[in-house]
């Protein structure tokens, strides 16, 4: 029996870890596809997809029945149309669609990669030849995948709402692309934290808490960061001259409605063109902004007051005088209306910064993805083992 | 294959100035407690950890400096047993076999002709998760080996595993090891590694304790030297051990005989160990030691070595 002691060696190899290795980042169609076959074979494979999908169209229609016949008894059964009640019908159920998007999506992806670790399938996949980023992308398409069947189940819903009418046929195709687009951002946060923490539960937390901040969080500080940006300043307003009008004791004016002047005040102002990026990132902004607006008179969702308040806070307070007198009969209000949606148009959309902002949070989250898939390991996250 | 090995975890040291070669075509044993390391130093074989000093070669590339080129040439089998549950165990290993870039075509023939090998042919269409654990074990050996590697690291395969299983992942692995393959394994189970390996590396607290070169088993081992393959051996020299009443009288008698003798165990001094030609020298042997007047207790083939040099390197170790 030979024996054969091993002596420490201090010429040998500088130490690898020190060595700064060129990180893998080899793509291929073939393993991005492998990946995802085996992936949404497993989805498909489970159990319990049928049951959620059911349950998914089950509250949809009983949400977007309650929506219609809610609007309908509220406006005395109009039969919508474009002077009806059908863009608000539209853009309720559209936020609707959103809503429960981001609620389902975050818990498609934020189990990918450390449930696979915990069941000791990761390892292998990574001894393949497969790299990282195959692994990332299959199975960010996957969990998308499955968002997106979601999705085309409450397309149904959508396309009701949109015949109810008055809503223009982009607005149909803007909002179901940008939920879509959407649902990859919250994918691929979910995927991001999946890799990161080591322990499941905390990933879907923290995929949740995400997703709430860039939708709520973020207006929120929009709205709270407003006194941040009040200033005093002088301006021009014309109003009704009720100081200095008399009044009987019903409260009526007496000798008709005062006239209009126009007087210079000192009103606190708030720059809203300063903070109106705190607004973009939201989804339901983006959605929203790049909606195209129905027509005048047919009024308007949740949807376009979101567009339209971003889009005004996006412009600031430009205009020089506060006009509170004009626009009393029907065709100054839609006059008026139309003039200042043209103001609106002509202010630079938001939607495109919020979308850029999105998918740039999206890629940061792939690229951590990425970095804690290579191997060799260095350093192991906290709490877990290779395999 | 592995020099100056070193890896450790948040200060604690896992594997310290590791040395170990695993020559291609014989089966290699990594044999030591739990906790000495032999996992962690699987990972760094295998190309998944990185040490912190060292390097590692896999049929002669460099697996720190170039992974990617490296895990064509490499199998690794987990100790913990984890699949796809819900894929049959065809698409199990067509998405091993896709992942490591074989062709279609082939990918099919070489699926069927693992299922074959490892005894899960009537499984072919079964999902995974009514696999036994054996057979889950098996799956696993499938799973590596799907890229026919050069060199093939398997961490307790044997582990959970009856002992009908054990016999074929045997068989399994000597046939792989007889095709050219390195095989290193790594395992507790002393009394079948006899059977399966032809060296063994002991591993204690990280370091390599020792290298047993030559295992004695029913199929041997091809020498007493380390990577000397002899042409032409005919038969592997037996190894036996004896016991007698009275040490010394059968000392002198062997050495009167010509047999060279050594003493073997020390746990039970007065069993000396024999080199002899085949069996039927043994026979004569033992005959001759008999008629000497030797008052022979125990006459037997040596195997527990591994078993016996082990438990010889833990005593130690405890002292």
């Amino acid at each position: 029996m030979s024996t054969t002691t091993a002596a420490p060696r201090d010429d040998a190899a500088p130490p690898a870890a020190r060595r700064r290795r060129r990180p893998d980042l080899r793509l291929s169609g073939h393993g991005v596809a492998t990946v995802l076959r085996l992936e949404l074979r497993q989805r498909v494979r489970s159990t319990r997809w049928l049951v959620a999908l059911g349950v998914w169209v089950a509250v949809l229609l009983l949400v977007t029945v309650l929506i219609g016949y809610a609007l309908s008894t509220l406006t005395d059964g109009d039969a919508g149309g474009a002077d009806g009640v059908g863009p608000v019908v539209f853009d309720a159920v559209v936020t609707l669609v959103l809503t429960m998007g981001l609620l389902v999506s975050p818990a498609l992806a934020a189990t990918s990669i450390n449930g696979d670790r915990s069941a000791g399938t990761l390892a292998p996949m990574q001894v393949t030849l497969l790299s990282p980023l195959d692994i990332a992308l299959g199975k960010l398409l996957a969990a998308w995948t499955a968002s997106l069947v979601l999705l085309a189940a409450a397309t149904p819903f959508v396309l009701w709402a949109f015949t109810r009418g008055g809503v223009p046929g982009t607005a149909l195709v803007s909002t179901l692309a940008l939920t879509a687009v959407t649902l990859l951002v919250v994918c691929a946060i979910g995927l991001g934290w999946s890799a990161v923490s080591s322990r499941l539960a905390s990933s879907v937390v923290l995929t949740y808490v995400s997703v709430a901040a860039i939708c709520f969080l973020s207006p929120l500080v929009f709205a709270l960061s407003i006194p941040l940006v009040l200033t005093e300043e002088r301006v021009t307003v014309r109003e009704q001259d009720f100081a200095n009008a008399e009044f009987d004791e019903a409260g009526e004016p007496i000798g008709g409605e005062p006239p209009c002047v126009t007087r210079e005040q000192r009103l606190d102002v708030a720059h809203t063109e300063r903070t109106w990026w705190l607004l973009a990132p939201s989804p339901y902004v983006v959605v929203a902004d790049a909606t195209p607006r129905a027509p005048i008179a047919a009024g308007g969702g949740p949807l376009s007051v979101v567009g339209d308040g971003v889009r005004a806070a996006r412009q600031g307070e430009t205009d020089a005088m506060r006009d509170y007198c004009s626009g009393f009969s029907e065709e100054e209000f839609i006059a008026e209306e139309q003039e200042r949606r043209d103001a609106l148009d002509r202010v630079g959309a938001v939607w495109p910064w919020g979308l850029a902002a999105d998918l740039l949070v999206g890629a940061v989250a792939v690229a951590a993805t990425v970095r804690r898939l290579q191997v060799p390991y260095a350093a192991l996250p906290r709490g877990s083992r290779v395999a | 294959m592995a020099r100056g090995v070193r890896r450790t975890f948040r200060g604690a040291v896992a594997v310290d100035h590791v040395d170990v070669d695993v020559p291609a075509g014989r089966v290699t044993a990594l044999v030591g407690p739990n906790g000495s390391g032999k996992t962690t130093l699987l990972l760094v074989l295998a190309g998944l950890l990185v040490p912190d000093a060292g390097t590692v070669r896999a049929a002669g590339v460099d697996v720190v400096a170039n992974p990617v080129a490296a895990r064509a040439h490499v199998g690794w089998m987990p100790d913990v047993h984890g699949t796809w549950d819900t894929l049959t165990t065809t698409e199990v290993l067509r998405t091993v076999a896709a992942a490591y870039r074989i062709p279609q075509a082939r990918a099919a023939a070489r699926v069927e002709e693992l299922l074959a090998t490892v005894h899960l042919a009537d499984y072919a269409d079964a999902p995974a998760h009514v696999l036994s654990r054996g057979q889950k074990q098996r799956l696993g050996l499938a799973r590596a080996i799907v890229h026919s590697p050069g060199v093939l690291l398997l961490d307790e395969p044997a582990s959970g595993l009856d002992p009908r299983s054990r016999v074929e992942l045997r068989e399994t692995l000597r046939a792989l090891a007889a095709g050219g393959a390195a095989v290193l394994v790594s395992s507790h189970v002393l009394a079948e590694l006899d059977e399966l390996a032809d060296r063994a590396v002991f591993v204690t607290r990280g370091t390599v304790a020792a290298v047993h070169e030559e295992v004695q088993g029913s199929s041997g081992g091809a020498g007493l030297d380390d990577g000397a393959t002899d042409g032409a051996v005919a038969a592997p020299p037996r190894r036996y051990r004896v016991r007698a009443l009275d040490a010394t009288s059968l000392e002198r008698a062997l050495s009167d005989l010509g047999a060279a003798a050594a003493p073997a165990d020390q746990r039970r001094p007065g069993t000396l160990e024999v080199d002899v030609a085949d069996d039927v020298a043994a026979a004569r042997l033992l005959t001759a030691l008999v008629s000497a007047g030797v008052a022979v207790t125990s006459f037997a083939p040596s195997s527990g070595t591994l078993e016996a040099a082990y438990l010889g390197l833990d005593e130690q170790e405890r002292r």
